[in-house]
């Protein structure tokens, strides 16, 4: 044994190596043993562990972003909701339209933030790296559905910039030009200067300063003055149609007013229809009898017609029988007439 | 004359930039080829019989398990330090929410894994190395082979093994390590930041840094233990000391960690 182990001769093997060469060879073994034990199992719970960390073991769905620009965007970035991290950007790519996919992995349980109505940004400061994020307004809206796509709106601040230069230049340079001396503000300053002029300098006042001269100034005021004057007497009339107006108010809706009448009559006229509504009922009842009595009558004439052939036939009998008086004399009359009842 | 004095010793210069290269070669050339040996045997099966398997477990166990308890430690302090330091500049600044990237950044991605890899070296490697190279100028491998043993699946192996799995093991532990002193110097003695640093650390150790950080340890480790094993088994001219051999091993393979640092930079920064 110690033949085929040179390494363990204590002669030129440093002191570490003969301490250890003293302890038995079947305790080092173990010892050893335990080691390599121990770092199996460091090596599993070391990749067990990020493993876990990167969310191997956590249910996800896939949230499709598109957006013009990939710029600031890379795998691994975070999509954060109020400040949390509730996603991970997983890959992305072009789409056939030119516009950028941008794949990202919610895990299920943080899925909940996401609304059909959220809104998805990615911002870009002027330091530090592109963020995305993620708003939802409306919590109570339906649950975003796995593999949905949305627009992420970008707020690009340095590319923000170079336009808000391009726009102060133009403003600028309107500003040049607004107040340069060829500038119609220049030459309204100028007039507005002229003006304060004439109107500080005592010759006509005001009117003067806006008319330019003093005969024009002086018709102003005395148009001025009919003007109050036809004022006045507008005034007056319209004091007069007031109080006709008030007249024609006492007459119409005063007292003894149009009004009152109108609303008595109309009174008398809803007696009157209730009235003529009663004689109505009592003519319907008359009617009613009328049309018994016609059927009776209808009932009579059909005996009538029975009588009349009774009745002519004893007329044809008393004819006879008169006929057989006139026959046998004294009864013969001078004048053969018999008067029927 | 004077020309053909100038063309000899520009020959000569020539020359010996041509050797000097070619050793230059020779060495890394036989770097990497134990190195491909030493792998060979690794991954058979037939190096691990009952007596292999046992020098592997000793030289594991004297690599890892002496310098564990105090690397641990000072590393542990070295942390709060370091770690302090970055926390209270990030919040003097404003920069509370990069102050855990910077830790993690810093700390666990870039220096740890250094640290532990150079560790390993001082503490272990070189001087298996300069072992290594005693035994074979004493003749012990020539001994060996003659008695029908592999020195290097007996004597090589076991320490590169042993080697790799300290720079790993005191790596991951330190790292973890870290990862906790951070979060409570972030934070303090409180379960509430915990989802948003498993956020963070989860950003941080992406895929692509993850692979990075792993290349780079497996490769620290290498590079520690491979270098002084593969330079204790060949002869260095004009410098037969052991002193020489120590050196020379040390310039190497921080010239290779230099590498491999630079390389994972570029990886994970540009």
């Amino acid at each position: 044994m110690t033949s085929t182990e040179p390494s363990a001769a204590p002669a030129d093997a440093p002191d570490a190596v003969a301490q250890v060469a003293r302890v038995p060879l079947r305790s080092l073994e173990r010892r050893a043993v335990l080691l390599l034990l121990f770092m199996a199992l460091l090596v599993g719970a070391a990749v067990l562990y990020l493993m876990w960390v990167r969310g191997a073991f956590e249910e996800t769905q896939t949230l499709y972003l598109s957006a013009d620009d990939s710029e600031g965007v890379v795998v691994g970035m975070d999509m954060s909701f109020s400040g949390f991290p509730i996603g991970r950007v997983s890959r992305i790519e072009l789409a056939d339209q030119g516009t950028v996919r941008i794949h990202v992995d919610v895990p299920v349980k943080s899925a909940r933030w996401l609304r059909t109505s959220s809104v998805f940004t990615l911002e870009k400061g002027l330091v530090g790296a592109a963020r995305l994020r993620a708003f939802s307004g409306i919590l109570d809206d339906p649950p975003l559905p796995p593999g949905a796509e949305r627009i992420v709106l970008r707020g690009d601040v340095s590319a923000e910039i170079p336009k808000m230069v391009a726009d102060a230049r133009d403003v600028l340079l309107n500003l040049n030009r607004l107040t340069g001396e060829e500038s119609a503000l220049y030459a309204t300053l100028g007039e507005v200067q002229r003006f304060t002029q004439r109107l500080n300098s005592s010759q006509g006042g005001l009117m003067a300063a806006v008319t330019g001269n003093e005969a024009d100034a002086r018709r102003v005021s005395e148009l001025l003055g009919q003007t109050t004057q036809l004022v006045r007497r507008l005034d007056a009339v319209a004091q007069r149609v007031d109080s006709v107006v008030q007249r024609a108010d006492r007459q119409v809706l005063g007292q003894d007013g149009l009004m009152t009448d109108a609303q008595v009559a109309v009174r008398q006229l809803g007696a009157l229809l209730q009235e003529l509504r009663q004689s109505m009922v009592k003519v319907d009842a008359v009617l009613t009898e009328v049309q018994g009595v016609a059927a009776n009558a209808r009932e009579a004439s059909t005996d009538l017609g029975a009588l009349r052939a009774d009745v002519e036939s004893s007329l044809r009998k008393v004819d006879a029988l008169i006929t057989e008086l006139n026959r046998k004399w004294p009864f013969a009359p001078r004048q053969q007439e018999v008067r029927l009842p | 004359m004077r020309a053909m004095s100038a063309g000899f010793s520009l020959y000569g210069w020539l020359a010996g930039l041509g050797q000097g290269l070619l050793r230059w070669l020779l060495g890394w050339w036989t770097v990497l080829f134990t190195g491909a040996q030493v792998a060979v045997l690794a991954f058979s099966p037939s190096s691990y019989g009952p007596e292999a398997r046992s020098a592997v477990l000793r030289h594991i166990w004297q690599a890892a398990g002496p310098g564990l308890p105090g690397f641990t430690t000072l590393m542990a302090l070295f942390n709060v330090v370091l770690i302090r330091i970055l926390v209270v500049t990030a919040f003097s600044y404003g920069l509370t929410q990069y102050a855990l990237d910077a830790v993690v950044r810093v700390l666990v991605l870039e220096l740890i894994p250094l640290i532990a890899a150079l560790f390993v070296a001082v503490e272990y490697t070189i001087p298996g190395g300069s072992e290594l190279y005693k035994l074979r100028r004493g003749g012990a491998l020539e001994a060996l082979r003659a008695r029908g043993c592999e020195p290097l699946s007996h004597e090589v192996l076991p320490r590169v093994l042993a080697g790799m799995f300290a720079v790993l093991l005191l790596a991951l532990l330190s790292c973890l390590i870290s990862l906790l002193l951070a979060y409570v110097a972030v934070h303090g003695f409180t379960l509430a930041g915990l989802p948003s640093y498993n956020h963070a650390v989860g950003t941080i150790f992406n895929p692509v840094v993850s692979m990075i950080f792993s290349m780079k340890t497996l490769l620290f480790a290498l590079a520690v233990a491979l270098l002084p094993v593969a330079n204790a088994l060949r002869d260095i001219p004009h410098r037969g000391s052991r002193t020489s051999v120590e050196l020379q091993g040390l310039v190497q393979m921080s010239v290779l960690m230099l590498v491999i640092e630079v390389a994972s930079l570029i990886g994970n920064y540009y």
